[in-house]
């Protein structure tokens, strides 16, 4: 038989509890008016994201990392000239391993316009927005990003939380999660006082 | 036995324990053990018996008592679970890469003894051609040592409490130190728990950990926001396992560990909520759950994403 579970004092008091369901409602209602249209690509100057997302239901997106200074703004050191689309040995740029499909540099980069992106029918994207171009391949990510089930979040399961767009985790020229050193090992149980064992010189158990 | 008669009867005992502890300690008469026997903390009832006004106390006494042991504010909360809410976790195995970030920030934000160690986290790892006939947990190596992780040819399995519905431990208990929260987590009263391990025992995913000695902490990696029913400082010889980090996910925040994975593999949110990400999940992946054939009914979700 199951114990009736008994009232719980410790509870926060009534009116605020019941207070909840109203906000999650609001909260709701908000996210579902304005959800549809603010992820989209916008094909606008004025790039994304086109209105503040910082209410509490809207996700806050993590700035990309920042692009090498060294390298950034590319027009620094490439003036108009349109680029040389033969695929080649590079002198410079030699830290790019390029691993992301077959893919050579023009495809993603502006010939003439070096400082900006461009999409397969050559509408260019700010390097703030490339996951506009990511998309273009990767569209079956989108709704699992949208949903929070591809990628990080953190934040609040319920509040503010923070996004992050693709080139945040991934590295564009060679996207695949990169290997990392792992964290300690546990102690075998055996050794779980591993410091005292030490003193007392008794052999390591094996596990 | 009626519920009237029963609570008379407890409570006659309780008094009567009340008396004999009261002469007991007055025979004594030993300063220094006043502080080592707190009769207040021996005669605590029930946390789900605790009148608002007890519970206050039981607050400012254990507030008191680590702010002073640890030499810094420590608060402590006892914030109840919230309406229409249900916990449930996802973890995607084809992101995992068995970096064990997680496990370490458990221990900082749930103040696991760091001598002997506490690992509320274990990450199993797998060959690859094992786990594609099934999961044995005789096969999982948690004591890997690569110098990259993942290693060629392995996958990754992290375990921890799987928050059951039908929770085996929660039977086992003889003392009702654990129950399981309208919220769906699975707590432990560390003042009521007594250390029988029966839990432990009766746990299949070996989720719960035991204090064999008085844990060590050292006072600046102690997280001073705790949840009595969570990351509270615990004692020698009490059971301890994951609370999905009560005291965070109750005012609205993520566990420590979905914050911490570098790969994103760790989905958190309320099972009761149709927008959620556990609940997209669930109707858009393929979800498991561990030794389900058991009927514990854990609400920790495996998928593949």
């Amino acid at each position: 038989m199951q114990p009736r579970r008994p009232e719980l004092k410790y509870a926060a008091p009534r009116e605020q509890r019941s207070a909840w369901p109203l906000l999650v409602i609001v909260l709701l209602a908000v996210s579902l008016l304005g959800a549809d249209s603010w992820w989209r690509p916008s094909n606008s100057d004025e790039g994304y994201p086109s209105r503040p997302l910082q209410s509490e239901s809207e996700p806050v997106l993590s700035p990309p990392p920042p692009i090498d200074e060294e390298y950034f703004p590319c027009s620094d050191c490439h003036e108009d000239e349109l680029a040389d689309p033969e695929r080649r040995e590079l002198d410079e740029h030699d830290y790019i391993k390029l691993a992301h499909g077959d893919l050579w540099c023009l495809d993603c980069h502006q010939s003439d316009q070096r400082d900006l992106l461009h999409l397969s029918d050559a509408s260019p994207v700010r390097m703030e927005e490339s996951w506009r171009l990511c998309t273009r391949c990767h569209a079956k990510r989108i709704p699992d990003w949208r949903a929070g089930v591809h990628g990080k979040r953190t934040g609040y399961w319920r509040g503010p939380k923070q996004y992050r767009t693709c080139v945040v985790c991934h590295d564009p020229h060679s996207p695949l999660f990169k290997p990392l050193e792992p964290m300690p090992p546990p102690i075998p149980a055996g050794d779980l006082r591993a410091s005292s064992r030490e003193e007392e010189e008794v052999p390591h158990a094996e596990q | 036995m009626p519920n009237s008669e029963r609570k008379a009867r407890s409570t006659s005992r309780r008094q009567f324990l009340k008396a004999a502890g009261a002469g007991v300690g007055t025979l004594a008469g030993v300063p220094g053990a006043a502080q080592a026997f707190d009769l207040a903390e021996f005669f605590q009832a029930h946390f789900r018996e605790l009148s608002r006004e007890e519970l206050e106390g039981v607050i400012q006494r254990l507030e008191r008592k680590y702010s002073e042991k640890f030499g810094k504010a420590v608060t402590v909360d006892a914030v109840g679970p919230n309406d229409g809410v249900l916990f449930g976790y996802g973890l995607d195995l084809s992101r995992c890469i068995g970096c064990r970030r997680c496990v370490y920030a458990c221990v900082e934000e749930n103040n696991q003894s760091r001598e002997p160690q506490i690992h509320w986290i274990r990450v199993l790892e797998f060959d690859r051609q094992d786990v594609i006939r099934g999961i044995d947990f005789e096969d999982g190596n948690p004591f890997y040592d690569h110098e990259e992780v993942p290693a060629e040819g392995k996958v990754y399995l992290p375990v921890a409490c799987q928050q059951c519905e039908n929770p085996e431990c929660v039977k086992a208990c003889p003392t009702t130190a654990t129950w399981m929260e309208p919220d769906g987590i699975v707590v432990i009263d560390y003042n009521w728990c007594i250390g029988c391990r029966y839990c432990m025992a009766a746990c299949p995913y070996g989720a719960r950990h035991f204090n064999w000695t008085e844990p060590e902490i050292p006072a600046d990696e102690l997280n001073p926001n705790t949840h009595y029913l969570g990351n509270l400082p615990r004692e020698h010889g009490v059971v301890e396992k994951c609370s999905f980090c009560i005291q965070r996910t109750r005012h609205g925040r993520y566990p420590a560990c979905v914050e911490a994975c570098p790969v994103g593999a760790r989905k958190f949110g309320n099972l009761l909520d149709p927008d959620s990400e556990i609940r997209y999940l669930m109707d858009h992946k393929r979800t498991f759950v561990l030794k389900a054939e058991l009927d514990a009914k854990p609400k920790f979700f495996y998928f593949y994403g």
